[in-house]
């Protein structure tokens, strides 16, 4: 009968234990999960803020191709109209060296010196105040306006 | 007497197995701290000079015609330059002008794309906000 009673002493002094230990556990578990769960919130902003700077990633580079294309373009343009001063309405650059020759020399000669500045450019030389500000004909450098002029619309 | 002995200790039998098993699984089955690792390391910045732009030296073409020949030669004897020039027909000058226009608008782009792959992959501004930290 002792036994007995002692047997259901030890299994009420256990089951106490037990239940306080689980409890323990439990508020150990929970103070975890909070600080999981802060976790998964910082993992996530984090993640927001990736996906935003890759958005911006993704619209530079947009840019970047958008912008070499266009500077691409510009350059044929230029060379098409290099190509076109040459050969305007069947024109015989050949002969009209002949006929006018000191004019064409000079012309030439300006031409040279401005394609030279073209290169110049081309190779990361600043532009100057009258470069920039250029925005008529006869202000332009007729090489590379495209360049050479940033504010210049051919009209 | 014998009969409710019996009972007692199937019941508490009953009791206390499925209560220690409860404990054993909830005991294995405990929640894991999330580990989350995180190390970045920005690569450095390879900080190469840029090219020195181009100063072009200042060249003047003569066009010589059967009719002026003469006279052109006379005046380069006169300045004490040497009676002899290079010979471009006026085809060859065309091309001259539209190579160097290629090799300019290689150079702007070659150039360009430089700089964009600086700004795409070391801005400025980035740098800042860095320093601001």
């Amino acid at each position: 009968m002792f036994g007995i009673r002692l047997f259901f002493i030890g299994l009420i002094a256990t089951a106490i234990a037990g239940g306080g230990f689980y409890v323990f556990k439990l508020q150990k578990d929970n103070a975890i999960l909070k600080a999981n769960a802060i976790k998964m919130e910082s993992a996530i902003s984090e993640q927001k803020e990736l996906i935003e700077n890759q958005k911006k990633d993704f619209q530079a580079i947009l840019t970047a191709n958008n912008e070499m294309n266009e500077l691409v373009n510009n350059l044929k343009k230029d060379l098409a109209d290099l190509d076109k001063r040459f050969n305007k309405k069947n024109r015989d650059f050949g002969k009209l060296a002949i006929e006018k020759t000191k004019a064409i020399e000079r012309i030439m000669n300006k031409g040279g010196d401005n394609a030279a500045r073209c290169i110049e450019i081309a190779s990361g030389s600043p532009l100057t105040e009258k470069e920039i500000n250029a925005t008529k004909k006869s202000e332009i450098n007729p090489e590379c306006p495209s360049i050479a002029n940033p504010n210049y619309v051919p009209y | 007497m014998y009969h409710t002995k019996d009972k007692t200790y199937r019941l508490a039998w009953i009791i206390a197995v499925p209560l220690m098993l409860c404990l054993l699984l909830s005991g294995c089955a405990g929640v894991k701290t999330l580990e989350i690792f995180k190390k970045e390391v920005p690569r450095e910045k390879l900080n190469l000079e840029k090219p020195t732009p181009l100063q072009m030296e200042e060249i003047y073409w003569h066009i010589i015609t059967s009719e002026n020949a003469e006279e052109v030669f006379k005046k380069l004897e006169e300045s004490g330059i040497d009676p002899v020039l290079w010979g471009l027909t006026d085809k060859d000058f065309e091309l001259l002008a539209k190579n160097f226009a290629r090799i300019r608008n290689q150079l702007k782009i070659t150039n360009d794309l430089l700089d964009k792959y600086k700004e795409y992959y070391e801005p400025e501004k980035k740098k800042d906000v860095k320093d601001g930290e």
